[in-house]
């Protein structure tokens, strides 16, 4: 399988997406200059709007640095500074605008200070906490709505002659071919696996879409067939780069199943595929209430517990890295009733707490000595 | 011999009197409650407790627990209890002590809360909320009830008040199945009323400070906002605040300052540093600085709608500061500033409370751009003293308040 890597001349879609995630959307304007990107920085921004708009969704990953910028004290979380200071030194100026879907309380305050003190146009998405609660759907229908006029208006488009079915069935073409890699993964390096499914957010979309279409038959034809590394689990927020998920392949696991912002679980589907629903809005709603959920949304008490277990059962997994990005309340919260189910379930659980993205010699240690610890389990 | 900086309110007997019976029925409520039907709820601040209080709910407030945790010094020890059992060092202090208290009573302050038989929480002031009282429901397995309230970027919205309106509705028929009670409109508005007028006094008690000298300082306004919290809605509230407006107009009325000889009105934002409240309030009142008013406590004078009981508590508790924009919360403070007459602010940059601290920087910089006042941004935590530097701290208060001075 490393011969796909040390040998990516001969496999130009794959090559493409690789140098894609490896740039993280930095250099859009001189590889992409016919089309206009707009930043959004969580899975519940509706991309299928903005395609729909004409526009192109760019998940804001600012580079890896750990920035200081004045307005934000040091403790919050590594990605919200480092936005800011994208922002602050004008790399974003050439996006449409910036789209928050309200999430954590951190990304609560970055919108509000983005808002308060740039120039740029910053449209903001409240999507309902709890999923479940009486009258969510039509406060999300209304919600939505109102975001669709918004950028209808910035887009200078009438929001009536403006036909979604196209976007969506980009996207959900999009999230067929991520399903089928996804479920690969188990026979392919876990950072192949996270850059392709992190570049879907960087790139524009038809691009992605066509690149991944013809690369999935080559890593179906050079798959590994039987793995016999420790399969893994990891789960987390956003992450920039495939610096963990390297390492992890270094030190003898597999990552083989993900739920991460930026990795499958931003694609995936609902458990159970959402009904053929006639009027497209009401499809992407329900898409997005009913995908599976981050810590910051709630439907039953333990669904998202019962989720990954599920998830890791299914995917035959030995151990699960919990990533705790340093003050990222929600998945701190989680980690705890997570670790004790899936350590309940019989699978090893190592909650690491990461400054950014990057894995340096400290984590080495830790996850060097949790995959010996499975092998010799196994 | 040095003068007491401090002057107590002559009201603060009756608030130790009244805080003690609430804390004693409280940890007695196995007794009494049950018998006569009354669940005890564990409830967020900003949860609308009228309703609570309609179907005859004891609702117990963790948050003014923590605070407790806090000014007791107790609450380090808890929250390293709470970080043993995984939960990360970085996530609220108030909710690490309170998790701690469950985990090891023997070392809670009243030897923590009494089990509740049911949970609400609302998510008007931070997303932790949900978190913590989902651990919660995980420990005791009871109902845990949720009140989302959307975040308001700019003004309210027909849309989020009519999801509030909803849930509450909804809410009602849960609360009825929990209870075997039926909703008493007459009940609601009984405990709306007893709250505006609660809030309504607390008002006035707060714009007295508008007053040169100020009456009441910082320490004042924390120490005696805790009925406004746990007794909101009930009758014992608004005699207590009758009894404190008294006093307090009292000290107007006879130029009674709150400190000595106020040279320098500052208005504070943020939660207190409970366990460094009156040591860390003297660094300024021993150079003649007195806050006249704050952000926090002000945070309980929200004016209730008029109008149908429901949706009333939909509109007034989504519309909480905390739930709402920087621009917002800057235009308060630009109000505060202006209105009191004030030379300068101070803010708490508090680690346990992100959405009260993170946009402080742009909040000083455009209160500072609007008003000409200087503002100190000082690193702490509401209940967790070790991450208090009392040193630095200092040195950054001296060169604020010269700073004032200079002025």
């Amino acid at each position: 399988m490393t011969e796909i890597i040390k040998n990516l001349t001969k496999y130009p879609e794959l090559a493409l997406l690789l140098e894609e995630a490896a740039y993280n959307g930095s250099r859009r304007q001189t590889r992409w200059p016919n089309y206009q990107f707009f930043g959004y920085f969580c899975s519940y921004w509706p991309e299928e709007f903005l395609l729909a708009l004409g526009l192109e969704p760019l998940r804001i990953l600012p580079p890896g640095t750990n920035s200081t910028p004045a307005l934000l004290p040091a403790y919050c979380c590594s990605l919200a500074r480092n936005s800011l200071q994208a922002t602050i030194k004008k790399d974003l100026d050439d996006l449409k605008g910036v789209g928050f879907a309200h999430t954590c309380d951190t990304m609560q305050c970055l919108g509000s200070i983005w808002s308060s003190e740039y120039q740029q146009q910053v449209l903001s998405l409240v999507p309902p906490v709890n999923l479940k609660a009486p009258g969510a759907k039509d406060y999300f229908k209304e919600e939505m709505l109102a975001l669709f006029h918004h950028l209808s208006e910035i887009t200078n488009k009438n929001p009536a002659s403006v036909e979604l079915d196209q976007a969506l069935e980009l996207t959900n073409h999009i999230r067929k071919l991520t399903k089928k890699l996804d479920q690969m993964r188990a026979h392919l390096p876990s950072q192949l696996t996270a850059d392709l499914l992190r570049a879907g957010q960087v790139m524009p979309r038809e691009k992605y879409a066509r690149a991944l279409e013809n690369a999935l038959p080559v890593l179906e034809e050079l798959r590994e067939n039987r793995p016999t590394k420790p399969l893994i689990l990891v789960s987390g927020a956003v992450l920039e780069s495939n610096s963990l998920f390297e390492m992890i392949e270094t030190l003898g696991g597999r990552v083989a199943a993900d739920d991460i912002c930026t990795g499958y679980r931003h694609y995936a589907e609902p458990a159970e595929e959402t009904q053929f629903i006639k009027d497209p809005l009401e499809f992407v709603i329900q898409r997005y209430m009913e995908m599976p959920p981050c810590p910051c949304r709630h439907r039953q008490l333990d669904e998202r517990i019962d989720y990954l277990a599920g998830l890791a059962v299914d995917r035959k997994i030995s151990g699960a890295v919990l990533v705790i990005r340093k003050f990222c309340d929600p998945h701190a919260w989680d980690s705890v009733p997570i670790a004790k189910r899936l350590k309940d379930k019989g699978i090893s659980t190592l909650v690491l707490e990461l400054e950014g993205s990057a894995v340096g010699g400290q984590e080495r240690t830790r996850l060097q000595a949790f995959l010996e610890s499975l092998a010799e389990n196994s | 011999m040095t003068e007491k900086r401090y002057r107590k309110l002559d009201s603060t007997k009756q608030l130790e009197k009244i805080m003690t019976r609430y804390y004693v029925l409280s940890r007695h409520h196995r007794f009494w409650g049950k018998p006569i039907n009354r669940p005890l709820a564990w409830v967020t601040s900003g949860a609308p407790v009228e309703l609570l209080r309609s179907f005859d709910i004891h609702p117990v407030y963790p948050e003014n627990y923590g605070a407790i945790c806090g000014s007791r010094k107790a609450s380090s020890q808890l929250c390293q209890v709470a970080e043993n059992a995984g939960y990360s060092q970085d996530l609220c202090s108030y909710a690490r002590s309170h998790i701690g208290s469950i985990l090891r009573p023997d070392l809670a302050p009243m030897k923590g809360l009494p089990r509740p038989d049911l949970l609400i929480t609302c998510g008007n002031i931070c997303g932790t909320v949900l978190k913590w009282y989902e651990a919660l429901a995980r420990i005791f397995d009871v109902p845990l009830l949720i009140i989302d309230t959307p975040y308001l970027t700019g003004d309210m919205t027909n849309r989020a008040q009519d999801y509030v309106h909803t849930q509450l509705q909804d809410m009602v028929a849960t609360l009825e199945n929990i209870t075997g009670r039926s909703y008493n409109q007459t009940k609601v508005e009984e405990a709306i009323s007893f709250s505006k007028e609660t809030i309504s006094l607390w008002t006035d008690i707060r714009s007295l400070c508008k007053n040169t000298p100020s009456p009441l300082n910082a320490p004042d306004l924390f120490i005696h906002m805790a009925p406004i919290v746990v007794l909101r809605g009930t009758k014992q509230a608004v005699n207590y605040y009758k009894l404190l407006k008294a006093e307090v107009q009292q000290r107007v009325e006879q130029r009674e300052s709150a400190i000595n000889g106020e040279k320098i009105r500052l208005v504070w934002d943020n939660i207190a540093i409970w366990y460094n409240l009156y040591p860390f309030f003297k660094m300024f009142s021993e150079r003649s600085a007195c806050f006249v008013t704050d952000t926090y406590s002000g945070g309980w004078a929200m004016e209730l709608e008029q109008g149908d009981p429901l949706e009333s508590l939909a509109k007034t508790y989504t519309e909480i500061f905390l739930n709402r924009s920087a621009e917002f919360r800057a235009q308060q403070l630009i109000n505060f500033v202006t209105d009191y007459n004030a030379d300068g602010f101070v803010m708490h940059s508090n680690r346990s409370c992100k959405p009260y601290s993170l946009v402080q920087g742009v909040i000083r910089r455009k209160v500072m751009a609007e008003t000409g006042v200087p503002g100190l941004l000082i690193e702490a935590d509401m209940a967790d003293q070790r991450v208090f530097a009392e040193e630095p701290t200092r040195n950054r208060v001296q060169a604020f308040l010269e700073t004032v001075e200079a002025i």
